[in-house]
C-alpha cells in the first residue's frame, strides 16, 4: 500500500489519476446517460451550448447531441488506445525477447525488421494499412499498433540482453528448462517493468492517432471519434467553433491524464527498484 | 569406470583483440562419490571449466565424458534429458534464482522438467526435498527474496538433487556464506555424498574448506594445472609456485605462542 502512496504522493499523479478516472466514467456511463444512438439527431442544427438545457453542450451541423457524442466518443479513444497500447507492448515484448535471447541470426532478422518498421513514420503506415483493408475498430487498432510496437521491442531487448547473462538463467539451462520456457517464463517477467514504463506515451500516441485517422475520414464510422467530432465541426469553424473546440479540449485532456498518471507510475517504481 | 571424464578441454576468449586461452589444455577425471576440487586466483579457469563441464558454454577443443559417453555429442533435446544427472550450485544464492519465483517454484520446476513426479505427487516430493537439506517443509510457500542466504543456498542444493544426479558442480557454492552457515552446508554436503554416492566438481579459492571437503585437488594457473594430486598432500606440501602462494594466502590462527 505503501506504493498506492507513493503514487498518489505527486499532484501531477493525482491530477492525472483523477482525469483518467473521469474519463473511464464518461465511457462506462454513456449508454445509460444517452441510451440510444448517439449519431441520431436529437434536435435543431448548430445550437450553441448552454441554450437548451436537455441539450447543453448544442448540437451540431446534423443536430446531433454534442454531449452525448462526447461521452460515447471517450468509450472509443480508450478502446483504441489501451488496445492498440496493448498490443503493441505485447508484440514489441515478444519480439524483442526472441531477438535479446535467441542472439545470432534470429536477432539481427528480428532487429532489421524493427529498424524497417521505425524508419517508416507510423502515421503513415497506419493511413496507409487502414485505407487498403478498410476502417474499422479492430483495423485501426491493428494499423496503431504496427506503429507503436518497436519502442517497446527494443527496449525489452536491450533488458534481455542483460538479465540472459545472469545466473539464474544458467541455473534454468543446468536444470533442463527449454530455451523457450527460459526466454518466456524466466527471462520475459523480469525485463517487463522497463517495458511497462512506456505504455503510457503509447497509449497517449494511439489516442492521438486514432483522432487524427477519423478526423482525414479513415475511423470506423459507426461509431463516433472525437476525431470525427472535430473534423465534422471544421467546416463550419467560423460560424461554429464550439463543435470543434469541445472534441479538442476533451482530446488534450486526455493525453495529458493519461502522460500524467503513467509518469506518476514509473515515478513510484523507480523509486522501488532504486531503493532494493 | 568415471563420472567424468575431461580431456585436453581448451577455451579461448578474445580480449581487445587479442586471443587469450581461459581453459588450456586441461584433462581429469571424478569418480563416482569423489570430491576433485578446483583451486586457483581469480581468473585462473575455474568457473570457466565448471561452465564447460556444464555446456553452459562450448569448449574450443577437447573431450568431455560424462558416465562413460560424449556429453559433447548431445545437443537439444537429449541435451537438456542428459541434464538431470549433471547439477551446479552457484555462488551467490540469490542471483542463481529468478526473483520472482518462490521456494516451491524453484524445486517444481526440474521434478515438472523431467517428469519425476506427477503434479499431485510434487508438493509431497518438495516437502520431503526440503526435509532433506533440513529445512522446513513450510518454507515451500515463501518467496526466494524473504529466506535468509545460508537458507538459500540450502534450496539450491535441494534443486539440485531433486532430479538425482551422480555429479554436482559447486561452483564456489560455500563462499559466499557466513563461517558457522558455511560449516553447516559442508557437513550437508558429505552427509549427501556419502548417502547418494554424488561426486562433486568443487570450485573454491579456500584452501582450508578444499581440505576438509575435497578428496583430490588441481591448482590451476592462467588456465592450465599446475599441480594436482590428493587433497591434503597438496594442501599441506604444495610444489608448485601457485600452490605455495595459496597456501601461503590462507589466513591462519596465530599458533606460535611464546
Amino acid at each position: 500500500m505503501s506504493r498506492l502512496r507513493r503514487f498518489f504522493g505527486t499532484p501531477e499523479a493525482i491530477a492525472g489519476a483523477a482525469i483518467l478516472a473521469l474519463l473511464i466514467v464518461m465511457a462506462l456511463a454513456a449508454p445509460l446517460l444517452f441510451p440510444g444512438d448517439p449519431q441520431a439527431i436529437a434536435g435543431p442544427a448548430l445550437l450553441p451550448p448552454f441554450q437548451d438545457w436537455s441539450l447543453p453542450l448544442g448540437t451540431d451541423r446534423l443536430g446531433r447531441d454534442v454531449l452525448a457524442e462526447l461521452f460515447h466518443g471517450a468509450r472509443t479513444s480508450l478502446a483504441v488506445g489501451l488496445a492498440a497500447a496493448a498490443a503493441a507492448l505485447l508484440i514489441g515484448a515478444v519480439v524483442g525477447t526472441l531477438a535479446g535471447f535467441a542472439g545470432g541470426l534470429i536477432d539481427e532478422v528480428l532487429m532489421r525488421i524493427t529498424d524497417a518498421f521505425q524508419t517508416v513514420p507510423s502515421f503513415l503506415l497506419a493511413l496507409a494499412f487502414v485505407s487498403i483493408v478498410g476502417p474499422s475498430l479492430g483495423v485501426v487498432v491493428a494499423a496503431i499498433a504496427l506503429g507503436a510496437w518497436t519502442g517497446p521491442a527494443r527496449v525489452a531487448r536491450a533488458e534481455v540482453l542483460s538479465i540472459r547473462e545472469r545466473d539464474y538463467v544458467a541455473g534454468a539451462r543446468v536444470i533442463g528448462m527449454h530455451p523457450l520456457e527460459i526466454a518466456f517464463h524466466e527471462v520475459l517477467p523480469n525485463a517487463l517493468p522497463p517495458v511497462l514504463a512506456l505504455s503510457s506515451v503509447i497509449v497517449a500516441a494511439a489516442i492521438l492517432t486514432e483522432a487524427a485517422l477519423s478526423f482525414l475520414g479513415l475511423g470506423d464510422p459507426n461509431r463516433v471519434t472525437w476525431g470525427g467530432m472535430i473534423a465534422e465541426g471544421r467546416t463550419v469553424l467560423r460560424t461554429a467553433p464550439f463543435l470543434s473546440v469541445v472534441p479538442g479540449i476533451a482530446l488534450v485532456l486526455t493525453v495529458l491524464g493519461v502522460y500524467l498518471a503513467g509518469e506518476g507510475v514509473v515515478e513510484s517504481t523507480a523509486v522501488r527498484r532504486s531503493l532494493s | 569406470m568415471s563420472v567424468l571424464a575431461v580431456s585436453n578441454l581448451a577455451k579461448r576468449y578474445h580480449r581487445g583483440g587479442k586471443p587469450f586461452a581461459a581453459v588450456d589444455d586441461v584433462s581429469f577425471e571424478i569418480g563416482p562419490a569423489e570430491t576433485l576440487a578446483l583451486a586457483g586466483p581469480s581468473g585462473s579457469g575455474k568457473s570457466t571449466i565448471a561452465r564447460l563441464v556444464l555446456r553452459l558454454i562450448e569448449p574450443d577443443a577437447g573431450r568431455i565424458d560424462f558416465e562413460d559417453s560424449d556429453f559433447l555429442a548431445l545437443s537439444g533435446a537429449a541435451l537438456r534429458a542428459r541434464r538431470a544427472r549433471i547439477q551446479m550450485v552457484f555462488q551467490d544464492p540469490l542471483a542463481a534464482f529468478n526473483p520472482r519465483a518462490t521456494v516451491a517454484r524453484v524445486l517444481d520446476d526440474p521434478l515438472r522438467i523431467h517428469g519425476i513426479a506427477s503434479r499431485a505427487e510434487r508438493p509431497r516430493r518438495i516437502a520431503a526435498l526440503l526435509e532433506r537439506v533440513g529445512l522446513d517443509a513450510g518454507l515451500a510457500a515463501h518467496a526466494i527474496h524473504e529466506i535468509s542466504g545460508g537458507q538459500r543456498q540450502r534450496v539450491a542444493i535441494a534443486r539440485a538433487i531433486a532430479t538425482r544426479p551422480s555429479l554436482i558442480v559447486l561452483d564456489e557454492a560455500v563462499s559466499a556464506l557466513d563461517v558457522s552457515v558455511r560449516g553447516q552446508i559442508l557437513e550437508l554436503l558429505l552427509d549427501l555424498q556419502r548417502r547418494e554416492r554424488i561426486a562433486y566438481l568443487f570450485i573454491s579459492h579456500d584452501l582450508g574448506v578444499i581440505r576438509a571437503v575435497a578428496h583430490r585437488v588441481i591448482i590451476l594457473d592462467a588456465g592450465r594445472i599446475a599441480e594436482s594430486g590428493d587433497a591434503r598432500a597438496v594442501v599441506t606440501n604444495p610444489q608448485s609456485a601457485i600452490g605455495k602462494a595459496l597456501v601461503a594466502a590462507t589466513p591462519k590462527l596465530i599458533r606460535n605462542r611464546p
